[in-house]
């Protein structure tokens, strides 16, 4: 009974002219009958992509995606984040910087001589002395070993990250 | 949404009108058949939009698998198929703001894949496609005295299929394999291609067509014995 209806059908489906519910039946059919399946690609040869798995995928990829997508959104966000407070701090570290190489051009072009640098190198010294080490910390994320370097240690938010992928042929 | 080939961690919350047979609902939460909570999709992304990356890991987990799948299909390429299917998920991810959820988020998802994949494939050079088709090799069929139908198994399909898609357009490739094998609606089809039913038809008509004088040539042994010669 079923059979003959699903052999009725065949053209109309191929035509795209089959209703959405019997479609789905007779696709059923063809996969569940073998010998409807048979007579069917006998006559329609391209029938035979009807009969697609629908296997999931295997669910170590599925993980690995996961786990790769979620990497680089928080990846994004965290540089979005660094781009954001970056900002304002390069334009007074542009502008500081313009200001110190102006000066000692100046200085040089007006005095001459390495003794006028010699108060700068010093200031850097001080400044180096006075600001704390960076502070760097390691998370093992999954598979992943991220390396957090913060800019100090007051600001946890800011931060340089690096993933190493264990996998990675050096 | 009826999708009878989408995977199985997927299908039970795509269709808003699939009968719940099984799972039921009470005061607006979803229980599972073995009374387990049950997030749908919608639930999820209004997590993920509040920030919550865990809710959007999940959604990755349900949907990746049967959006690889078709997209492999419509590329006929496993591993390119998987950087196409993360592209997708970080272009979602970034664009969720603007996800309307009148449609489903397979609907939308699937929409930014398949765009992926084409445009991938348009890039593709003329140099890479000559390559392709060199070193491709002719399936080999077990039992060539049996029947066609009896032949026909799942991995077959995907591999007879990977070797004759590049006789379609990018177009014709994704909506054959949206419409043929993952048994998608003519609607729904349209939604996830953005053109209309009508246009959905003529692709798959073309495809058909092209798919059928590539079997008759490449793969007689699909065919009657009085037509194999």
């Amino acid at each position: 009974m079923n059979c003959g209806i699903f052999r009725e059908m065949i053209g109309s489906y191929v035509d795209e002219t089959l209703e959405e519910g019997r479609r789905h039946w007779f696709r059923t059919h063809l996969r569940e009958c073998p010998t409807c399946r048979e007579s069917a690609l006998r006559e329609e040869p391209s029938l035979l992509f009807a009969m697609a798995p629908a296997a999931p995928g295997e669910p170590e990829e599925i993980e690995a995606c996961a786990v790769a997508v979620m990497g680089r959104i928080r990846q994004d966000r965290l540089e979005s984040r660094l781009h954001r407070r970056r900002r304002p701090w390069l334009a007074v570290a542009a502008a500081a910087a313009l200001v110190i190489s102006g000066g000692i051009a100046w200085r040089t072009m007006v005095g001459g001589g390495s003794g006028t640098l010699q108060p700068v190198v010093e200031a850097r010294r001080d400044a180096e002395l006075q600001s704390s080490p960076p502070t760097v910390e390691v998370e093992m994320a999954g598979e992943e070993v991220r390396v957090y370097q913060f800019a100090n240690e007051a600001d946890s938010d800011t931060a340089v990250y690096f993933i190493v992928d264990p996998a990675l042929e050096l | 949404m009826v999708k009878e080939n989408l995977c199985v961690q997927s299908v039970a919350h795509i269709s808003h009108r699939r009968p719940q047979q099984e799972a039921g609902e009470i005061c607006g939460v979803s229980f599972g058949s073995r009374g387990e909570v049950v997030m749908n999709d919608l639930q999820w992304i209004q997590s993920a939009k509040n920030g919550d990356e865990d809710a959007y890991a999940k959604l990755v987990r349900r949907h990746s698998g049967g959006l690889h799948r078709t997209v492999a299909r419509i590329l006929a390429d496993d591993t390119e198929a998987w950087d196409v299917v993360q592209m997708a998920f970080l272009k979602a991810w970034q664009k969720l703001d603007r996800y309307n959820p009148r449609y489903s988020f397979t609907t939308w998802l699937y929409r930014i894949g398949t765009n992926l994949a084409i445009d991938l494939l348009r890039s593709r050079t003329s140099r890479e496609r000559a390559h392709k088709a060199g070193t491709e090799h002719r399936l080999r069929l077990v039992g060539t005295g049996e029947g066609a139908g009896a032949r026909a198994d799942s991995n077959e399909t995907d591999n007879v299929l990977q070797q004759l898609v590049g006789v379609l357009t990018p177009q014709q490739r994704s909506a054959f394999v949206l419409r043929e094998m993952e048994g998608l609606e003519t609607a729904e089809v349209a939604e996830v291609l953005g053109c209309s039913a009508t246009t959905v038809r003529n692709h798959i008509f073309q495809a058909r067509k092209a798919l059928r004088r590539e079997l008759r040539v490449r793969f007689p042994e699909y065919l009657p014995a009085s037509e194999r010669g």
